[in-house]
């Protein structure tokens, strides 16, 4: 968590317009869903990563981490397309192994459509993992202020990701507290300090809001946060860069 | 000929062996953390759709919190709330299993804040969770909000409602927790098996195949939240009965 945040905000790309670099992550995102196969998918993968690591200069190992944090899911996920259980051996020859009293068995196409599911997923998450991994959330909210959401989602968004790491350290604190008294050495007594934890950052939360009211209402606050914008570089190669994306996953879709 | 079948016999050993790999680090692993469908994974028909489902609870969900919010300070603890839910996930909770876990919250926060408001506030959680723990999906946010946002919530919120006077608090809460983490686990299931239905057995089938591998993770996950949600609750209404009652969570 705080890997992802260091590097939006320490990375090359960090003064180039949100909008610019959404957008591309955006276009790429929604060509992985429509043109919906596997060489598009590794393309994805292969331009995003690119553009992280050579451009942005995040490291090659973060990069990669990220995008392999819900390769479980992904796994485990996929293997269940792959594969069906059964009572009884399925129609295609060799695809079928016996377990016990019943039968695990796949096909070419489900094995495909799996592949594809998968491919898919890995562009995805490497489009979302460039966005994120460029952009802080604080220019993503500016961004989404721009396009009009509503105010209050907006001071939702900007007061919870602000407090997030405050209750956050506060958590940490406690917990290391609590661990150096052998607070976490059973079952049971982790439960107790675990729920202790929780309803101790409960309060803290509920504390921090009333203080939090206080300070704004001395400042003069009336309901509505205001921040003054960052201000943002236009990259024209950016453009440059979206359309060879978007000319390669046309070409990767037709000829492959 | 001969070469052709100890090929395919290799590829079934290969494919059998690595299935059993998957199956024990789940298995041994088994930290189970909350079921979030990952970015791309659902075809885009079945995307939206999922937003389709969620939008009229998220616009009924908005309208509450506009009205809740009319207050100045209501909105600064709404989003303090919001960090709070978020932040729970992190909390390190002991796991029956034997490793440990994390909780969703789902149920603490339907019970303390209402089906309505954790709409909404789920739903931001579940976009931060994507942004910043690269956790979920921008396009999987429809499918992962309602099974986490709208179904958990309102079914805690609904069996706190209703059982709250009839049995002991206590039990109600684990309930309500522990049945809201399952209920997220079958809808998350249920939104797999209809975007990739089983070849042979249909829908069913694919959704038991689903709910039986995600069960090795998601049904400790149930029972140690509903146990920590429980303790949770205890603690809070001897240590801050005054702000639950201010919540409208009379004890």
């Amino acid at each position: 968590m705080y890997l992802i945040d260091r590097y939006a905000y320490t990375n090359r790309l960090r003064e180039v317009e949100p909008a610019q670099k959404a957008s591309l992550a955006i276009v790429v995102l929604l060509l992985c869903l429509l043109l919906d196969h596997p060489s598009v998918g590794l393309l994805a993968v292969f331009w995003m990563w690119g553009i992280t690591t050579f451009w942005a200069k995040v490291p090659n190992l973060v990069f990669g981490k990220i995008l392999l944090a819900e390769g479980l899911f992904l796994l485990v996920a996929g293997l269940g397309i792959a594969f069906s259980i059964n009572f009884a051996p399925q129609i295609s020859p060799n695809w079928n192994w016996q377990i016990g009293w019943f039968w695990l068995s796949s096909n070419p196409l489900a094995v495909e459509t799996a592949l594809r599911a998968v491919f898919r997923a890995f562009g995805g998450a490497a489009a979302m993992n460039f966005l994120i991994l460029t952009t802080p959330l604080v220019d993503q909210i500016d961004l989404l202020h721009r396009m009009r959401v509503p105010p209050l989602l907006i001071d939702l968004m900007t007061l919870i990701y602000r407090s997030i790491f405050i209750l956050l350290a506060s958590l940490e604190r406690m917990y290391t507290a609590q661990d150096c008294r052998l607070g976490y050495s059973s079952f049971w007594r982790s439960m107790k300090s675990a729920s202790l934890l929780g309803s101790r950052l409960f309060i803290e939360a509920y504390h921090r809001s009333q203080r939090l009211h206080l300070a704004l209402e001395s400042r003069g606050y009336t309901g509505d946060l205001v921040f003054l914008p960052h201000s943002y570089r236009h990259d024209q190669r950016f453009y440059l860069l979206g359309i060879s994306v978007i000319l390669s996953f046309i070409f990767a879709r037709l000829w492959l | 000929m001969g070469e052709k079948k100890l090929w395919l016999r290799w590829t079934r050993i290969g494919l059998f062996s690595f299935c059993l790999f998957i199956l024990t680090t789940q298995v041994t692993w088994a930290k189970p953390v909350a079921m979030h469908i990952m970015e791309g994974y659902l075809p885009l028909s079945w995307c939206l759709f999922w937003f389709v489902l969620a939008l009229p609870f998220w616009l009924f969900g908005f309208w509450r919190v506009q009205k809740i919010t009319q207050k100045p300070e209501k909105r600064l603890l709404l989003g303090l709330c919001g960090a709070f839910v978020f932040v729970l996930s992190a909390l390190k909770m002991p796991s029956v299993t034997g490793s440990s876990s994390h909780p969703t919250g789902t149920g603490l926060g339907a019970i303390l804040f209402g089906p309505a408001t954790m709409s909404v506030l789920g739903t931001i959680v579940l976009l931060f969770q994507a942004l910043l723990i690269a956790h979920g999906g921008l396009t999987t946010l429809g499918a992962n909000a309602f099974s986490m946002a709208i179904v958990g919530p309102c079914l805690a919120f609904a069996l706190w409602h209703t059982l709250k006077d009839r049995l002991p608090q206590q039990i109600v809460v684990f309930l309500a927790a522990a049945l809201a983490d399952l209920a997220t686990y079958v809808v998350t299931a249920t939104q797999l098996a209809l975007a990739y239905p089983d070849p042979v057995g249909g829908f069913w089938a694919a959704w038991l195949k689903f709910a039986t591998i995600f069960a090795l993770t998601q049904i400790p996950l149930a029972i140690s939240e509903g146990i920590l949600t429980v303790l949770i609750f205890n603690a809070l209404q001897s240590d801050a009965a005054v702000d639950l009652q201010l919540l409208g969570v009379s004890s």
